[in-house]
């Protein structure tokens, strides 16, 4: 089909110009070359747009997802497309790559843009599961949330500041702007810089809602996108408090990143105090759909919880959930 | 006085230009140094894997490939089209092509993420291409038109207009003069706009997250997602805990292709320039002889 619109036979439908004009070359313009003889020349365009579109055109039969799932001889077919949390996605990157491994026909489509926009484009029908880093709300009742993994959110502050724990009051205190140095919470001569993430980001709900602050109350100095992006603000700066993601600070503390995870009522902020469930401000990880009717969103869905991805899920600093 | 005011000035521009060589040094410096460890033949043959932390980006690589490719065939036909429309109105100041090209500084100024969000509206959802590379190549398309066009036209409007006046006196149709004279003569202004869109183009992310999207498989078809390099840099180092290295390396061969996309086609369109002026002061030189 290509090479046939590469080369139409003579009476091809298509208009096939010969040399595209009559008149003879002006003097002066003949030794420009060859190359831009052929990019002057109209049937080579013709040419080329004709291969364009057959390339564009071709595929374009079977491959828009809307998830459509048929159980052949060989098992699972069909095609799947998950948005949703930048947290979550980089853990269902891999899942979905073992899936298709173990299932040959299946093609999996993962894309991301904030817990937010999975849950519109599951509602919307763009997305056939959607990925969302915090427990569904009480306007949300119309999804199904099946829990995958765990991660806890802790509070980072630079290596070289001296305080060792921060009670909620303190915490509050901060965060609403009624305590601007350090001095206040027995640290040192220092200005507190508070980084706080962005509205929309599910580690931002869980801090709000484990210290009860009203977004609107929140005094910050810095606004982060995601959990690098808070780390690095804390490593640069001597006097920030952020939060971020536990599994994301304990590894980038591990490495050597200039930052230190402070305990959250008393419990040490580490991944395994997360999976025991012991520490307090927490947030499940979670696939949405509307329901498991497709039995491909169904297999994939039982597939991200089994124990078979565990090693996967710690491999990206989360937590697995035992059964 | 006059001398020192004159020396501290020339000191203070040359110092403002070495600052500015000292910024493109120390940007390229620093991606290589960081970046250098984890290039190997394995990163540029080899899928990613563990999130892209091992593995390399050969996919990555055959994506950005193609959305770039996509963006070029949409965009140049259309911007020289445009352009040569624009720059045939060279004499009137208000009229249609006046408020085209107002338009298009506009476009031009729109910042990349808006071209993200209407890309994902329109050709994603709208047109129902889904995340592919066809739609975020059209997208980027949309976002690289200004520049070319604008380049394209101020080189179209180079051209001497004693060109024409000899053209028209040997009889030749507008059509041939554009093809056979005005064109060609345009053609290193035409390259260097064409360096410009493909450097924003390749550098783009926020319009191809969104687009384009992010799977990392080998794409099977131009409707098929893919991730391109900018936006697995942009996810290497802001959503993989201890990706760094493999951004860092990603960049730094992203930094490779377009200096050598830079290189080839200035040489190009030196080359072609170095021919046509060649031509003109033969044409001088047999004129003065005459």
């Amino acid at each position: 089909m290509l090479a046939r619109a590469l080369y139409p036979p003579k009476n091809h439908l298509i208009h096939h110009p010969t040399t595209p004009v009559g008149i003879e070359t002006p003097v002066g313009i003949e030794s420009i070359g060859a190359s831009c003889r052929l990019i002057l020349n109209a049937s080579f365009w013709v040419r080329l747009c004709a291969g364009v579109i057959a390339v564009t055109l071709m595929p374009g039969c079977h491959t828009r997802s809307d998830g459509a799932a048929e159980i052949t001889s060989s098992g699972l077919s069909g095609r799947l497309t998950v948005t949703g949390s930048s947290t979550l996605a980089p853990l269902v990157v891999e899942i979905a790559k073992r899936f298709e491994q173990l299932n040959p026909g299946v093609r999996i489509d993962v894309q991301t843009g904030g817990t937010g926009k999975g849950i519109a484009d599951v509602r919307s029908g763009v997305a056939d599961i959607g990925m969302a880093s915090r427990p569904l709300k009480g306007n949300e009742t119309d999804l199904n949330a099946y829990k995958i993994a765990a991660d806890g959110v802790s509070l980072i502050v630079h290596e070289s500041n001296p305080v060792q724990e921060l009670t909620q009051r303190q915490v509050v205190g901060i965060y609403t702007g009624k305590i601007d140095n350090w001095l206040q919470c027995g640290g040192r001569d220092q200005s507190i810089q508070v980084v706080h993430k962005a509205e929309g980001r599910a580690t931002l709900e869980v801090f709000l809602k484990h210290f009860q602050i009203d977004n609107p109350d929140v005094k910050a100095d810095v606004i982060v996108g995601d959990n690098q992006h808070g780390i690095k603000t804390v490593a640069g700066a001597v006097g920030a408090l952020g939060y971020v993601s536990i599994g994301t600070a304990e590894v980038e503390a591990a490495t050597g990143t200039p930052i230190r995870l402070l305990p959250v009522g008393g419990i040490a902020a580490t991944t395994a105090k997360v999976a025991s469930g012991e520490f307090p401000m927490s947030r499940p990880l979670n696939l949405v759909t509307i329901d498991l009717a497709n039995p491909l969103v169904r297999t994939f869905v039982e597939f991200c919880q089994s124990e078979e991805v565990h090693d996967q899920v710690v491999a990206q600093y989360f937590v697995p959930i035992k059964k | 006085m006059n001398s020192l005011t004159d020396r501290l000035v020339s000191l203070m521009i040359g110092s403002a230009a070495a600052l500015v060589a000292a910024v493109l040094g120390w940007v390229l410096l620093d991606i290589l140094y960081r970046g250098i460890g984890d290039l190997s033949w394995e990163f540029l043959a080899q899928p990613p894997e563990d999130a892209g932390r091992s593995g390399g980006i050969a996919p990555i690589i055959v994506s950005t490939m193609l959305i770039l490719m996509v963006a070029l065939i949409a965009a140049v036909p259309l911007s020289l089209s445009a352009a040569a429309a624009l720059a045939q109105q060279r004499h009137r100041r208000f009229g249609w092509a006046w408020i085209a090209s107002r338009c298009l500084d506009v476009l031009a100024a729109v910042p990349s993420v808006v071209f993200g969000l209407f890309g994902n509206a329109f050709f994603c959802v709208a047109l129902g291409m889904g995340y592919s590379i066809l739609a975020g190549g059209l997208t980027l398309a949309c976002m690289i038109l200004p520049i070319l066009i604008h380049t394209t036209e101020h080189g179209l409007r180079a051209v001497p207009a004693d060109y024409h006046y000899a053209a028209a006196s040997l009889g030749l149709s507008r059509t041939t003069t554009f093809f056979r004279i005005t064109l060609p003569a345009a053609l290193p202004a035409i390259a260097a706009g064409l360096v410009l869109g493909i450097g924003r183009a390749l550098a783009e992310t926020a319009a191809l997250i969104f687009t384009a999207g992010y799977v990392t498989r080998q794409p099977e078809s131009l409707m098929g997602s893919g991730r391109s390099m900018s936006v697995h840099i942009f996810d290497m180092a802001m959503n993989v805990p201890a990706g760094d290295g493999r951004a860092n390396a990603t960049a730094a061969l992203l930094v490779a292709m377009l200096l050598i996309i830079n290189a080839a086609a200035m040489s190009l369109a030196s080359k072609a320039s170095a021919k046509l002026s060649g031509q003109t002061a033969e044409d001088m030189n047999s004129r003065q002889y005459v």
